[in-house]
């Protein structure tokens, strides 16, 4: 049998897995890296950003305050004044939970993995609130540019302390590109605002150690697989059914594979199905295939906003394992 | 080109900077008010259906609306007492228990594109606030309930519910978001469903038309 690791890369090589990659299976997150700070549930918190974060009681998550009294930058003319990018430094005892976790992976089993978020794209947002930022790249573009790539900067500073006290070998990024059924900016304006800057930043996290970079946007997102491969991604986590993945998995295996098909929305709910989810698993298998897939829930870690539903899903698809392998 | 065409092809195109100019243009060259309006309201439906066909992005949805916005500012002083364009007034909100704006923001500006007077609750709205949002405005004829949580689906089930039940009428209720499909609409008692922001204002203007 092969070890989770192995099954992952023949998976993604198009090689020979004995079974499927069972959702986050291969990737140990390092979750106890220090990272943004996030209000806890019922607070509300100016971050280190200067954005204002709220979790209600009745919430699954935070979400940033955009209306006018909160929002962090109201004038992107302004941002160079305005926004004040955080140390990435923390000390030797915030480390040593994360170190001490990231010792004890098998990594010839598992990836020690770095969890990054939020993306340049999603700041944007958090910072100036969407529709600042969407008319930003019509109306101030060389202002976002900048803004764009002291993100990109911004990233990179935290790679390389990261890099250093962990020696990860994976990175899990998060930064969503857009909704249910369409990517929020087209094409040619991702392209031309976030191609370069996400070329940069991963290149640096592979130069220095990470060998798999996995991707997560839970959304539309098939016209930006292009740049997805240009830009280092190995897997897309997230993909969901609406994107045509079988179509994508003939085009682009080889290149990059595509980690969902189950997804959260109708799947991850308070009443949830254990047969409703087997179904979704044996469809997303028989029409996936075995090759450049991973079934995966397509929220973005390795749990489900309601309790059972990522183990119920983590046992269909083992035993879709049983039936196709 | 006569200048109305011009600020028809300019809110298409989200050039906020030039429609101001275009529009007085239009009204020093003999436009009425009413009728560049309209044109604007037209253009806004042209974006809405290329929005809702992929052709154009969220980026460009919201320079069309800003564009019509801007031109609006410069119409209203001509504008006093001309309802020709009013559908009424709609309530919008993102139900309790929610806090994504996006989807909400967008219906909203596309639905006031469509001629209807915009009253927006915000996100977190309760069931109470709806109804009362109802009782206190004016011609209210359409309700429109945002969630993007499949969590928070109950909470638009309520919604509809109390708004249905609350013997207050004369409106109809539109329901979207991410998890919300056209089956659950019509199991928990909306009058419409809409997938995009475009496709809400067509079926906003559809369910007020019909009433």
């Amino acid at each position: 049998m092969l070890t989770k690791k192995q099954n992952l890369l023949e998976t993604i090589k198009g090689g020979n897995p004995d079974r499927f990659v069972n959702q986050y299976e291969f990737l140990e997150i390092i979750t106890e890296a220090p990272k943004r700070i996030r209000p806890t549930k019922g607070e509300t918190i100016l971050n280190e950003w200067g954005i204002t974060l709220s979790w209600p009681e009745d919430q699954i998550g935070p979400f940033p305050v955009h209306d006018d009294e909160h929002r962090a930058l109201k004038d992107i003319t302004k941002w160079k004044e305005i926004v004040k990018v955080p140390s990435v430094e923390f000390s030797d005892e915030v480390w040593a939970p994360a170190i001490e976790h990231a010792k004890a992976v098998d990594r010839d089993d598992q990836y020690v993995a770095v969890f990054f978020s939020s993306g340049t794209f999603e700041m944007t947002h958090y910072l100036m609130g969407m529709e600042d930022a969407m008319m930003g790249l019509y109306e101030e573009p060389e202002c976002m540019h900048e803004l764009i790539e002291c993100l990109t900067d911004y990233e990179i500073h935290y790679a390389e302390q990261i890099i250093e006290r962990l020696k990860p070998n994976a990175l899990f990024h998060h930064d969503d590109w857009g909704g249910q059924i369409s990517t929020f900016l087209s094409p040619d304006m991702f392209k031309e605002f976030y191609l370069e800057p996400y070329k940069r930043a991963y290149k640096f996290w592979r130069d220095n150690g990470i060998e798999l970079i996995v991707h997560h946007s839970d959304s539309y997102a098939a016209t930006l697989v292009p740049y997805m491969i240009e830009m280092g991604v190995d897997i897309w986590q997230g993909v969901m059914t609406t994107n045509n993945t079988p179509e994508l998995i003939k085009t682009y295996g080889g290149q990059i594979s595509f980690m969902g098909e189950l997804d959260s929305g109708p799947l991850d709910v308070k009443d949830w199905d254990a047969k409703l989810i087997e179904e979704h698993v044996e469809k997303a298998c028989t029409s996936c295939g075995k090759h450049y897939f991973i079934p995966c829930l397509t929220q973005g870690l390795n749990f489900s906003s309601f309790p059972g539903v990522y183990d119920a899903a983590s046992k269909a698809i083992d035993k879709m394992s049983k039936k196709m392998f | 080109m006569a200048k109305i065409e011009e600020v028809k092809a300019n809110v298409e195109k989200g050039k906020a900077k030039l429609v101001p100019g275009l529009v007085q243009e239009a009204l020093d060259e003999g436009s009425a008010a009413g009728d560049i309006l309209q044109i604007m309201v037209d253009a806004m439906g042209v974006v809405g259906e290329r929005f809702s066909s992929g052709e154009i992005f969220v980026p460009e949805m919201l320079m069309a609306a800003k564009a019509m916005s801007k031109g609006v500012e410069v119409l209203k002083p001509h504008m006093a007492g001309d309802s020709s364009t009013n559908l009424g007034t709609c309530i919008i909100g993102t139900v309790k228990g929610d806090l994504h704006d996006i989807g909400k923001n967008l219906v909203a500006m596309m639905v006031e594109s469509a001629g209807f007077t915009l009253v927006d609750l915000g996100v977190d709205v309760s069931t109470e606030k709806f109804i009362d949002a109802v009782k206190t405005n004016e011609n209210v004829t359409l309700v429109a309930c945002s969630g993007l949580l499949t969590t928070t689906m109950p909470a638009m089930k309520d919604t509809v519910a109390a708004l249905k039940s609350s013997g207050l009428n004369g409106f109809k209720v539109i329901v979207g978001g991410a998890p919300v499909t056209e089956q659950f609409a019509s199991e928990i008692g909306a009058d419409g469903y809409a997938q995009d922001a475009g496709s809400a204002a067509v079926k906003a203007k559809q369910l007020v038309n019909a009433a």
